[in-house]
């Protein structure tokens, strides 16, 4: 653990408008401690970044997303290409400006909203031909004008625009020339990129569930030198094995000084497995969209609070939980409790927003939680006690995550 | 955001600070302190709760962000999932290890223990039931359908929710005015429900403010009669007709002292000034959250700005419509020169964007905004009845201010079935 923390306070890496400094590695795991400093800020990695899609987290003032802990959310460059419309990003000053964050905005290429939204989206070389959702006009989103955009937006983190195809497809050829597509549309990203002293564009991994297909990409873009990576392409409908084996392949294959981006990752036992392959930030629309549905997340699990059962439960969402919500009133919370929760559920908004609150706060948490364990170097005790909680017996842990945290040496059923 | 507990004190009081301000008015600087909650200056008005939440803001925005002096809740919006009669607020715990907290209305709607709570049958306003009252219930509409409400059950929740205000039930017809056979009928309805039921109040801290019908006054003779029998039990007044309050006061100088609350939901700041004069001394709002949702940020002031010198003024508008175009990328606070919470942080073309994208939390931001124009409003009022200046202000406001908010051209966040009646032909607000 000595020999962790003192190699780790050597070990940084900069370019023009980041800066990756590796804190401490586990042990046994690949899991690993960084700072990231971007141009709004400094990020402790690993950590869970909501997705604030159209400049706004779901009803929550970015001083109460503030609040969380929260230093990087994302945008959707798809959807701030609508609206407000690129005039008015340019007009306002950007993104930031917009929403009034004073942190980092990570957005995405818009290319993955093309294909998921959009019917009709059709990849040729040149970019995702759509018909516009406005007035079924056809147009063209191009490598150039995904980078315009996000140019126009702000952001502290680009991607690329990829050719993401579903990770199930049975179509080799035609994964094989996504992923080749992908690091040519990369170089065009990167030679219409406007700002690199002040944005970073990351690359995005592609090739499906073939390892080897994989490996060839991360080759390709490493050679690219792109400020960060991520992997994409995943959590599409494979099975977790699957996607834990490409994410065990990629992390393998990457520099140590470039932060690592699961791309659409959400799921607590998800984020805690991806820690330990050695993947570094996550992003996911399922803990702010549940909470709306009257799901609060807890290190127990998912409660739906509309239950019947919680309507006199005068309890905190989450025995403990340090959010604004749970805390009590005498601690500066809000003391928020299930039967609140379930009284208002699906019918006024501020039940919606206070679980969205707790939500986003026990994702971030339980990053934080996890990168204080790494810096201990007591990362698998923390990866016991996560599944310990959320599974009493240990014939329900799911076996896809014992296979997957046996490859970095923890074994959860035998120890 | 202290504890959730209050003794059992009777704990209301009303001082008249400087009445009858101008000659032939009722106008009057008040305060009304509740003990371990905030004090009110009066006039001044209460925000109006949706199922215990004002609408769009959560209780830490509310503490931290909103200049409301108290909330106002219906016990309708309290009942549980499955219907129940009577709908039942507190059950009985089921978690032992979080046995259930001293009853309070704070516990069901999470706001800052320091804002007083008024709790009334119906929501403000109340969606008409099918079915008419009873001579021993009231119809109410929960979020699971239309229910009866009887004196007793009500009785028994202000007993378990301790509001720090609450109105009698009354029996109030879906139209008015009545026939005055009706009239005659609502008023020994209430004067019975009062009298068997209601007086005195079941808890010492809970002050009663007795409802005065909307009917002319000979109709409700007995019924005013019974209120001016028990002069100790009944802390206040609670007007849904407040016009009848200068022949009221006429007809019965010992009601002069009590504090005058306005339930007729006056919908502009020039309603408030008229009922003002007629000697309101405190309002619940439900306009604020309905121009809200309307995506309109209001930019009146108490007393008006001055126009220019020698300029002829146009007269200006109540407020702004932020989901015109014309705000797309204007960096302007909501309204010129407001330190509100959303015009210190953001601008127009935020909320222009988050109104036209739909996205909740522009009606967040222009809640909070409003709350603050409407507070200011009030504490303009006070300020220019201590000045003497009042009259004047009340007439350049008339003058300088359009008569009508603008409409609002944005759609409305969506309406839930507990929100408005959905009636054959007719499509429920927003895409619901």
């Amino acid at each position: 653990m000595w020999a962790a923390k003192r190699m780790a306070s050597t070990m940084s890496a900069s370019s023009a408008a980041l800066t990756f400094e590796l804190v401490a590695k586990c042990s046994t795991t690949r899991a690993r401690a960084s700072i990231m400093t971007l141009p709004h800020g400094p990020v402790n990695l690993p950590m869970f970044m909501p997705v604030a899609t159209q400049a706004s987290l779901k009803g929550l003032t970015p001083e109460q997303l503030e609040s969380t802990g929260c230093r990087l959310c994302l945008n959707n460059t798809y959807h701030l290409g609508l609206k407000p419309g690129q005039d008015v990003l340019d007009a306002v000053g950007g993104a930031h400006k917009l929403q009034g964050w004073n942190h980092n905005l990570l957005t995405d290429s818009g290319g993955f909203q093309m294909v998921s939204l959009l019917t009709l989206a059709t990849i040729t070389e040149e970019g995702v031909r759509f018909l516009s959702p406005h007035d079924g006009t056809p147009m063209l989103l191009t490598p150039e004008h995904s980078i315009s955009l996000q140019n126009s937006i702000g952001s502290d983190i680009m991607m690329q625009l990829d050719d993401v195809l579903v990770t199930t497809s049975p179509d080799k050829v035609r994964m094989r020339e996504a992923m080749e597509r992908s690091v040519r549309w990369l170089d065009r990203c990167i030679a219409a990129h406007k700002h690199p002293d002040r944005q970073n564009l990351f690359c995005i991994i592609q090739g499906g569930l073939d390892l080897d297909m994989r490996r060839k990409c991360c080759e390709a873009m490493v050679a690219r030198d792109t400020p960060g990576i991520a992997i994409g392409g995943l959590s599409g409908g494979e099975a977790k094995d699957d996607f834990c084996k490409v994410v065990g392949a990629c992390t393998q294959l990457l520099p140590e000084l470039k932060p690592r981006y699961v791309m659409g990752i959400g799921y607590p036992e998800d984020l805690v497995v991806s820690v330990a392959l050695g993947a570094d930030m996550f992003d996911c629309v399922w803990p702010t969209r549940t909470a709306r549905f009257g799901n609060a997340v807890t290190k127990h699990g998912v409660l739906n609070l509309k239950r019947e059962m919680f309507a006199a439960d005068y309890g905190p969402i989450e025995d403990g939980c340090g959010c604004l919500c749970c805390r009590p009133a005498a601690e500066g919370g809000m003391g928020i409790t299930r039967a609140f929760v379930h009284h208002n559920a699906a019918k006024e908004t501020a039940a919606a927003h206070v679980l969205t609150l707790h939500n986003v706060w026990y994702q971030l948490q339980l990053m934080r939680d996890a990168r204080e364990a790494i810096i201990a170097d007591e990362f698998p005790a923390f990866v016991r006690a996560f599944f310990g909680n959320l599974y009493p017996e240990r014939q329900d842990y799911p076996s896809w995550a014992v296979d997957a945290l046996r490859t970095v040496g923890i074994d959860l059923i035998e120890d | 955001m202290s504890n959730d507990t209050q003794d059992d004190t009777p704990t209301m009081k009303f001082e008249v600070l400087k009445a009858a301000i101008t000659d032939g008015s009722a106008l009057r600087l008040g305060r009304l302190a509740f003990s371990g909650r905030r004090t009110i200056d009066t006039p001044n008005y209460f925000a109006v709760t949706s199922r215990g939440a004002i609408p769009h803001i959560t209780p830490d925005n509310v503490n931290n962000h909103l200049h409301t002096s108290g909330v106002y809740m219906a016990l309708e919006d309290c009942n549980r999932r499955t219907p129940a009669t009577p709908p039942s607020i507190l059950p009985p715990p089921r978690h032992l290890h979080h046995p259930v907290p001293p009853p309070s209305p704070h516990l069901f709607h999470r706001h800052p223990p320091s804002l007083p709570t008024i709790l009334a049958a119906r929501r403000l306003p109340a969606v008409a039931a099918p079915k008419g009252n009873t001579n021993t219930s009231i119809s109410i509409f929960t979020s699971t359908g239309f229910q009866t409400l009887t004196p007793a059950a009500y009785t028994s929740a202000l007993a378990t929710l301790r509001p720090d205000i609450a109105i009698p039930l009354s029996d109030l017809p879906p139209t008015l005015p009545p026939s005055a056979k009706r009239a005659l009928r609502m008023s020994e309805r209430t004067d019975t429900w009062l009298s068997d039921f209601h007086l005195p109040s079941p808890v010492p801290s809970t002050s009663l403010f007795a409802p005065i019908l909307p009917v002319p006054l000979p109709l409700q003779r007995e019924y005013l009669h019974t209120l001016l029998l028990h002069p100790t039990h009944i802390s206040g007044l609670a007007l849904y007709s407040p016009s009848l309050l200068p022949s009221l006061l006429a007809l019965h100088p010992t009601l002069a002292p009590l504090p005058r609350l306005d339930l007729s939901a006056p919908s502009t700041p020039h309603a408030i000034l008229r009922l003002l004069s007629l000697g309101v001394d405190a309002f619940v709002l439900p306009f604020i959250n309905a121009v809200s949702d309307a995506g309109v940020a209001m930019t009146f002031s108490f007393p008006p700005p001055s126009p220019p010198t020698g300029t002829q003024q146009q007269q200006q508008p109540l407020g702004i419509d932020l989901h015109a175009p014309s705000h797309r990328t204007s960096l302007a606070p909501l309204a010129e020169g407001c330190t509100c919470y959303a015009c210190a942080s953001h601008h127009r073309a935020y909320a222009h964007h988050l109104l036209s994208a739909r996205e909740m939390l522009g009606w967040t931001l222009l809640q909070i905004h409003n709350h603050a124009v409407v507070a200011r409003f009030f504490a303009g009022v006070r300020e220019a009845l201590g000045h003497g200046t009042f009259a004047e202000g009340a007439r350049r406001f008339e003058e300088g201010y359009e008569a009508e908010f603008p409409a609002g051209t944005g759609e409305r966040p969506r309406a839930r079935g507990y929100q408005t009646k959905s009636e054959g032909g007719r499509r429920r607000r927003g895409r619901g």
